[in-house]
C-alpha cells in the first residue's frame, strides 16, 4: 500500500477532527451532531483522500466518483474532508449553522460544493446511490464509481433495504455502502433500542459482499475499498462515537451536543495530540 | 364491401396481418393482438359497422370466430366463408 | 407521431386512463432519449405491456418498494435522465410521501410520478386503494407540477407535456376503463392553462379529472333549468391558472368539482386563491366528504358521494335556491 497514501490520511484525519471541534464550538449553543461526526472521520479521510477521483476545477466532471451522504447529520465530517481537497475554504467552514449559510446541519444539494445530494432524513441515501449507479450504467460510463456513507442506526429505516434489495438485483458492482457501525444512536445503544446486528451477514443475506473493518484504521479502509468487486459491496466499518474525545466517546448524550470553552480546549487539546 | 371483407380488414389493419393470418385466430397469439391491440380492433370494428359495443362483449371476443356470433347481436351478419 | 382521431381517442378511453397512459409512453423515447421508465411491480398495470418489449432496457421494474421507486428515480434524474415512476396514487403521494418531498420538492430533481387509479375507480379494493389524498398532499409540497388530466386524450396529451417539463410532476389519472370522453378530437393542451369547455353566466363550474365530463353532463341539465354554466377544466392544479379563477368571480356561484376530498383538493386550491378578493361569489365544493367509505365499485361510489352529473346539477341548484 502506498505509504504516502496513508500518511495523507492519517495528516487529514487529525486536522478533520480538529475542524469538526471548531465546527461544534462555533455553532454556539445549539450544538451540533457531533458524535457521529467523529466516528466517520478516517472513512471521510480514506474515501477524499485515498479512493474516490473528482476534480476541483470541474466538481461536476462526468468522471467523477460520487459521493452520498445518507448519514446526513454526519454532515460536519465531510464539510472538513471537502476542505482538505480544497473544495471549501476554511472561512467557509466557519459559517456552519450560521444563518445564510450554504453549510447547513444536514448536507443541501450543491454539486458546485461536491455535495451531491441534500439528506437528513434517514433511509433515503441508498435509494439515490441505487438510481446513480444504474444512470450511471445507462450512461456506459464504466469508471465512476458511488460511494454511499449510512449509518448503523440509520439501518433501522425499512427503505434501506428495499434499496439493498434493488441494487444486489441489479447487479450494481459500481455501487459501495459504508456503514459506520458506531454502536449508538440518539437514544442509546442500537442493541437496546433496535437490534441491527449482525450486520455483515445481513448485508450477505441481501446478495452484497460484505467485509467488516476497523473504521478508524485508515489502512483497513483503504485496503477493503480498494477490492474490486462484481457485486455491490458493503463495507462496515466498526467505529467509536465521539472518537478522539475522551468524554465524548461511546456517550449518547454527544450524538448532538454543544460545548463549553472548558470542554473545547480539552476537546482541542486530545485531538491535536 | 361485404360484412366479411370489412371484418377481416379490421384484423388486417389493425394488426398487420395478411387475410390468410385471421382464420382461427385467438386473443394473445399474435404479439399484435394483446389488451391494447385488443381495444385497437375493437374501435376498427366499431368504425366499420357503426355499433358501440358492450363492455362485457368487448371482454368475451376472444377470437376471429367468437366475434362474429358477438356481431350478431348488433345486427352484423357475418357472412360464412 | 401519435394521432389524435377520433378512433383513436375512443380506443385511449376504452383502455381507460392506464392504458393511456401506457401508449403514450410508448412515444417518449422520441420525444426525449433521456426517458426511463419506473414502476413498482405495476408494469401491466400501467400500461406498460407495450413498453416493456419495445423498450427493455428504459423499463426498471422496482419491485413492491415505492419508496426506493421514488429514490431511485431521484438518481435518474440527478445524471440527467427523465425518469417516469409508476405506482398507486395512493403510494405515490403517502407510502413515498417523505421521498416525494425530499427529492421532487426540496432538491427538485425532475422526476415525473404517475398516481395511478386516483380517486374512486378502484374503490372495491377498499380505502388502501381508494386515493382522495393525493392533490392535498402534493399540492403542499413546493416546486411540483399537479397535472390531472380530464380524459384519456388528455392523458395522452399530459404524458407528453410532462416529458417536456425540467422540474418534478405528479401526473394524477382517474378514472376507470371505459373512461367517458370530453375530447373528440384533437385540441390544444398546455400546462397552467385551463379550458373553458362551456361558456354560461349564472355558475362557474371548475373542475379536474373525471369531473370535467360529469360536470358538463351537469351543466346540461342546468340548462334545462334555465341555469347558465360555464365549465372549466382545470387539469393543471399546480400552477394554479388564475386568469381562469379570477374569471369565475363574475358568476352567482362558483363550483369546484374534483373525485378528491373536499379538504385540500382543487376546491381548496381555488378557495386559497379567491380568500383575499373582496368580491367573490359563495363557493359550493363537491368531492369526497371527510370519511372513508365502503369498498363498492366505481359506479356505485359516485352515486354515493353525489359525483354523478344529475347529483352535481341537483347540488347546484340548492346552493343557488339557498342564495336567494
Amino acid at each position: 500500500m502506498d505509504q504516502n497514501i496513508i500518511k495523507k490520511c492519517l495528516a487529514a484525519s487529525k486536522e478533520m477532527r480538529k475542524d469538526v471541534i471548531r465546527m461544534t464550538y462555533n455553532a454556539g449553543n445549539n450544538g451540533a451532531h457531533v458524535g457521529g461526526a467523529l466516528s466517520m472521520i478516517e472513512i471521510m479521510a480514506a474515501l477524499y483522500l485515498g479512493v474516490m477521483k473528482f476534480n476541483i476545477q470541474n466538481p461536476t466532471d462526468e468522471a467523477r466518483d460520487r459521493f452520498i451522504l445518507s448519514k446526513g447529520h454526519g454532515v460536519m465530517a465531510q464539510y472538513a474532508a471537502l476542505k482538505q481537497i480544497g473544495m471549501i475554504t476554511d472561512d467557509e467552514l466557519m459559517t456552519f449553522k450560521k444563518n445564510e449559510t450554504f453549510l447547513y446541519a444536514h448536507p443541501s444539494m450543491n454539486p458546485e460544493k461536491g455535495i451531491e445530494f441534500s439528506s437528513g432524513s434517514l433511509g433515503q441515501g441508498l435509494s439515490l446511490g441505487v438510481g446513480t449507479a444504474l444512470a450511471l450504467k445507462r450512461k456506459g460510463n464504466e469508471t465512476s464509481g458511488v460511494f454511499v456513507l449510512l449509518g448503523d442506526g440509520e439501518c433501522n429505516e425499512g427503505s434501506v433495504w428495499e434499496a439493498a434489495m434493488s441494487a444486489s438485483h441489479y447487479k450494481l458492482s459500481n455501487l459501495t455502502v459504508i456503514i459506520d457501525e458506531n454502536r449508538l444512536q440518539y437514544d442509546g445503544p442500537t442493541d437496546d433500542i433496535l437490534s441491527i446486528e449482525p450486520l455483515v451477514y445481513k448485508w450477505n443475506s441481501f446478495g452484497w459482499d460484505a467485509v467488516s473493518v476497523d473504521g478508524h484504521s485508515v489502512e483497513q479502509l483503504l485496503e477493503a475499498l480498494s477490492v474490486k468487486k462484481d457485486k455491490p459491496y458493503a463495507v462496515i466499518a466498526r467505529t467509536v462515537k465521539g472518537k478522539g474525545v475522551s468524554f465524548m466517546e461511546n456517550n449518547p448524550y454527544w450524538h448532538n451536543g454543544r460545548l463549553s470553552q472548558q470542554q473545547y480546549e480539552q476537546a482541542m487539546a486530545e485531538v491535536t495530540a | 364491401m361485404t360484412n366479411l371483407e370489412k371484418y377481416i380488414n379490421a384484423f388486417t389493419t389493425t394488426f398487420g396481418i395478411g387475410e390468410s393470418e385471421v382464420e382461427g385466430l385467438e386473443y394473445q397469439q399474435i404479439k399484435a393482438w394483446d389488451s391494447i391491440g385488443h381495444m385497437s380492433l375493437v374501435s376498427a370494428i366499431e368504425d366499420a359497422f357503426g355499433i358501440m359495443m358492450d363492455t362485457d362483449d368487448i371482454i368475451d371476443f376472444s377470437s376471429f370466430e367468437k366475434g362474429k356470433d358477438i356481431l350478431k347481436k348488433y345486427d352484423v351478419e357475418i357472412e360464412s366463408v | 407521431m401519435i394521432d389524435f382521431t377520433p378512433s383513436n381517442i375512443r380506443m385511449w378511453s376504452r383502455l381507460g386512463s392506464c392504458g393511456a397512459f401506457g401508449l403514450a409512453a410508448l412515444e417518449l423515447p422520441a420525444i426525449d432519449d433521456k426517458v426511463v421508465i419506473l414502476t413498482s411491480d405495476l408494469t401491466f398495470f400501467s400500461g406498460l405491456e407495450r413498453f416493456k418489449s419495445a423498450f427493455p432496457d428504459r423499463l426498471y421494474n422496482l419491485g413492491i418498494a415505492e419508496q426506493n421507486m421514488v429514490g431511485v428515480a431521484a438518481g435518474f434524474a440527478k445524471e440527467g435522465f427523465t425518469p417516469f415512476a409508476t405506482t398507486y396514487a395512493a403510494f405515490a403521494s403517502l407510502r413515498s410521501a417523505d421521498q416525494v418531498k425530499v427529492n421532487m420538492g426540496y432538491m427538485k430533481l425532475g422526476i415525473k410520478l404517475v398516481g395511478l387509479t386516483a380517486g374512486l375507480s378502484v374503490g372495491i379494493l377498499g380505502a388502501t386503494h381508494m386515493s382522495f389524498e393525493d392533490i392535498a398532499v402534493m399540492r403542499a409540497i413546493p416546486n411540483i407540477v399537479v397535472l390531472s388530466p380530464a380524459d384519456c386524450a388528455e392523458t395522452v396529451k399530459a404524458t407528453l407535456a410532462a416529458a417536456k417539463i425540467k422540474g418534478p410532476v405528479y401526473l394524477r389519472l382517474t378514472g376507470a376503463m371505459n373512461n367517458p370522453s370530453v375530447y373528440k378530437e384533437d385540441y390544444a393542451f398546455e400546462v397552467g392553462k385551463a379550458v373553458t369547455l362551456r361558456d354560461g353566466s349564472d355558475v362557474a363550474v371548475i373542475a379536474t379529472g373525471t369531473m370535467v365530463y360529469h360536470s358538463l353532463q351537469a351543466a346540461e341539465l342546468l340548462a334545462q333549468q334555465g341555469v347558465s354554466c360555464r365549465v372549466v377544466n382545470m387539469h393543471t392544479i399546480k400552477p394554479l391558472d388564475m386568469e381562469a379563477v379570477n374569471a369565475a368571480r363574475g358568476a352567482k356561484l362558483i363550483v369546484t368539482v374534483e373525485e378528491h376530498g373536499v379538504i385540500g383538493g382543487l376546491g381548496s386550491a381555488v378557495s386559497e386563491a379567491l380568500a383575499g378578493q373582496a368580491h367573490r361569489p359563495p363557493q359550493l365544493m363537491i368531492g369526497m366528504s371527510d370519511c372513508y367509505c365502503h369498498a363498492a365499485d366505481y359506479p356505485y361510489l359516485l352515486e354515493q358521494y353525489g359525483l354523478t352529473g344529475k347529483q352535481i346539477a341537483e347540488k347546484v341548484l340548492i346552493s343557488l335556491e339557498r342564495k336567494q
